[in-house]
């Protein structure tokens, strides 16, 4: 192998490294310095001061919206996965409806988010329930679960029918089959699926922006308050900021495998 | 004995076409019947039907063309350099033979970031008086006005590339990982140069992958609306107002909730529109 092309590669990584971690570098040391010297860019080292994580996490409602935002996210992909895994099964063995269902739930997936954001708002306002996080499941369900399915239903194609026609055999139903046989069998699917669906809800701030105020606000909500640039919130902000990035980026690495499988759907082989 | 009326395929489908139908198509179609309406949460007495008078408004207005504008931009811009970044990106992480998968993790991190904390994070870093960036590049007497009227939606541009590329590479690089060997070996044998088998091998083989990747991303980009509301909210002036920030504020602000339809539909027949015609360009192409 030529030098200088091993070089480049080793380069370009190197750029492409630095330029991801120095934001969460910079945000983080942000965090952990004395509300007066936050906004001192010209000091790269200041001695750790923990006020900014004590403020924000036993001074402040931030530990209600992370509550919120987990039980958002839990509930949504719950149902998601109750009602998506039976579908995405049932796509995948029989090809229910051709290729129009697989493009539909694609296209459900892609609806831009201003299109339904009117009416659910109508809806919910109608029925009393804005400020509740009712209305923000239900508004996440839109791309969540679409997503979901999606995913399983690349993780069943890959799966050999003998499985369950083995299962069939020795006695089990079609059903009792997928039950026992096939949602055991691509375990690390609905993993995958489910971290993932978990994922798009907890970063979600448009619908949560509408639907929520007060004490139903989810965590990115309660963290674009703190965009009053006044000196003394931004070391909380940066600790804020940490406490929504932190758990999805240790989720993110048990993705990575299966992420490709999955957003790839019935379109991609890898 | 109770006999199920239904095949078994099509019960497991039931609850999620029910469920969509509820969270998804009736909301839609609702949004199109507050369209034809002057639908105002302030006067909801008074609701009247007006046809497609919004429609033909919008088409007119400059407000909401100079959005379409801008988020047409944004998207285009964003999502090229992306792809090209990303593509860069794969191939040398492709090549790298020690700590290639420590590598790829650290570098997927920013797609998996809430948008809003994204946009937060930078108005931070570029902020003029406060962020690291502006003193490090004063120091190298280099003064850039990041959120300025010239630049503002580049920048924007630019914080969408640092979230996103690592999406196409996330893409872009299982799909070289699963390239056949043959054709490789066959070409080398042969004394075919590096470029000519990137050109010629690597990147037909790829368009699949670059297709769906391109579509999904595309698509996503449409949807910019976190960092526009972290940073610039539409300014300056109207510089970085783009159709899913507008939309919001015509509904939620001035609760003209017949117009922001109106928007939301105009954005939805466009966005449906591209990725057809990308859809077509490219699978044509390939056969």
């Amino acid at each position: 192998m030529p030098r200088p092309a091993t070089l480049l590669t080793g380069l370009v990584v190197l750029l492409a490294l630095a330029s991801v971690l120095f934001p969460f570098l910079w945000i983080a040391l942000a965090s952990l310095r004395p509300p007066h010297l936050v906004a001192r860019p010209d000091l790269l080292w200041v001695a750790p001061d923990p006020a900014n994580w004590r403020a924000v996490l036993f001074e402040s409602d931030v530990p209600r919206y992370i509550l919120n935002s987990l039980l958002v996210g839990t509930v949504t992909v719950a149902v998601a996965l109750l009602v998506g895994a039976p579908a995405a099964y049932s796509l995948s063995r029989w090809r229910t409806g051709g290729a129009g269902t697989r493009f539909a739930i694609l296209a459900a997936e892609m609806m831009p988010p201003a299109v339904v954001i009117v009416p659910l708002f109508l809806i919910l306002w109608h029925l009393q329930l804005t400020n509740s996080l009712v209305a923000v499941v239900l508004a996440h369900l839109t791309f969540v679960l679409p997503v979901v399915t999606w995913f399983l239903v690349g993780f069943v194609d890959d799966l050999p029918r003998e499985l369950e026609e083995q299962a069939m055999i020795d006695g089990h139903t079609r059903f009792t089959a997928f039950l026992r046989v096939v949602l055991p069998a691509i375990r690390p699917g609905i993993g995958a699926a489910a971290v993932f669906g978990f994922v798009l809800s907890w970063n979600d701030m448009f619908y949560a922006l509408v639907l929520t105020g007060g004490a139903s606000r989810t965590l990115p909500v309660a963290i674009a308050g703190y965009w009053t640039f006044r000196g003394i919130e931004m070391g909380k902000m940066a600790a804020a900021i940490l406490v929504a990035v932190v758990p999805v980026t240790l989720a993110a690495f048990f993705l990575q495998k299966h992420l490709v499988r999955g957003l790839g759907g019935g379109a991609v082989k890898t | 004995m109770w006999r199920p009326r239904l095949p078994l395929r099509h019960r497991m489908l039931l609850p999620l076409v029910g469920l969509l139908a509820a969270v998804l198509a009736w909301p839609a179609l609702f949004a199109l019947w507050v369209s034809l309406h002057d639908y105002r949460l302030t006067r909801l007495r008074d609701v009247r039907f007006v046809g497609l008078d919004h429609y033909r408004a919008l088409l007119f207005d400059p407000v909401f063309l100079n959005a379409m504008a801008n988020t047409l931009h944004f998207v285009l811009a964003a999502v090229a350099l992306e792809l090209l970044l990303g593509l860069g990106l794969a191939l040398a992480l492709h090549r790298l033979r020690t700590g290639r998968h420590l590598a790829r993790a650290l570098v997927l991190v920013p797609m998996f970031v809430t948008p809003i904390a994204v946009g937060l994070m930078f108005r931070f870093l570029l902020n003029p008086q406060l962020g690291v960036v502006p003193y490090l590049l004063g120091r190298l007497g280099i003064t850039v006005d990041w959120f300025g009227p010239g630049l503002a939606l580049w920048s924007l541009i630019l914080i969408d590339v640092w979230q996103w590329t690592p999406f196409m590479v996330l893409m872009l690089l299982a799909g070289l990982e699963a390239l056949p060997r043959a054709p490789f070996e066959a070409a080398r044998v042969d004394g075919a140069s590096p470029w000519r088998i990137f050109t010629r091998i690597t990147l037909p083989l790829l368009r699949p992958v670059v297709l769906v990747a391109l579509v999904i991303r595309g698509l996503d980009a449409f949807k910019v609306f976190e960092y526009v509301y972290a940073i610039t909210r539409g300014g300056p002036g109207d510089s970085t107002e783009t159709v899913q920030f507008l939309i919001y504020k015509v509904g939620f602000r001035f609760f003209r909730m017949g117009e922001a339809s109106a928007m939301a539909w105009l954005l939805l027949l466009v966005t449906l529109a591209l990725t057809v015609l990308l859809w077509h360009l490219l699978r044509r192409r390939e056969a």
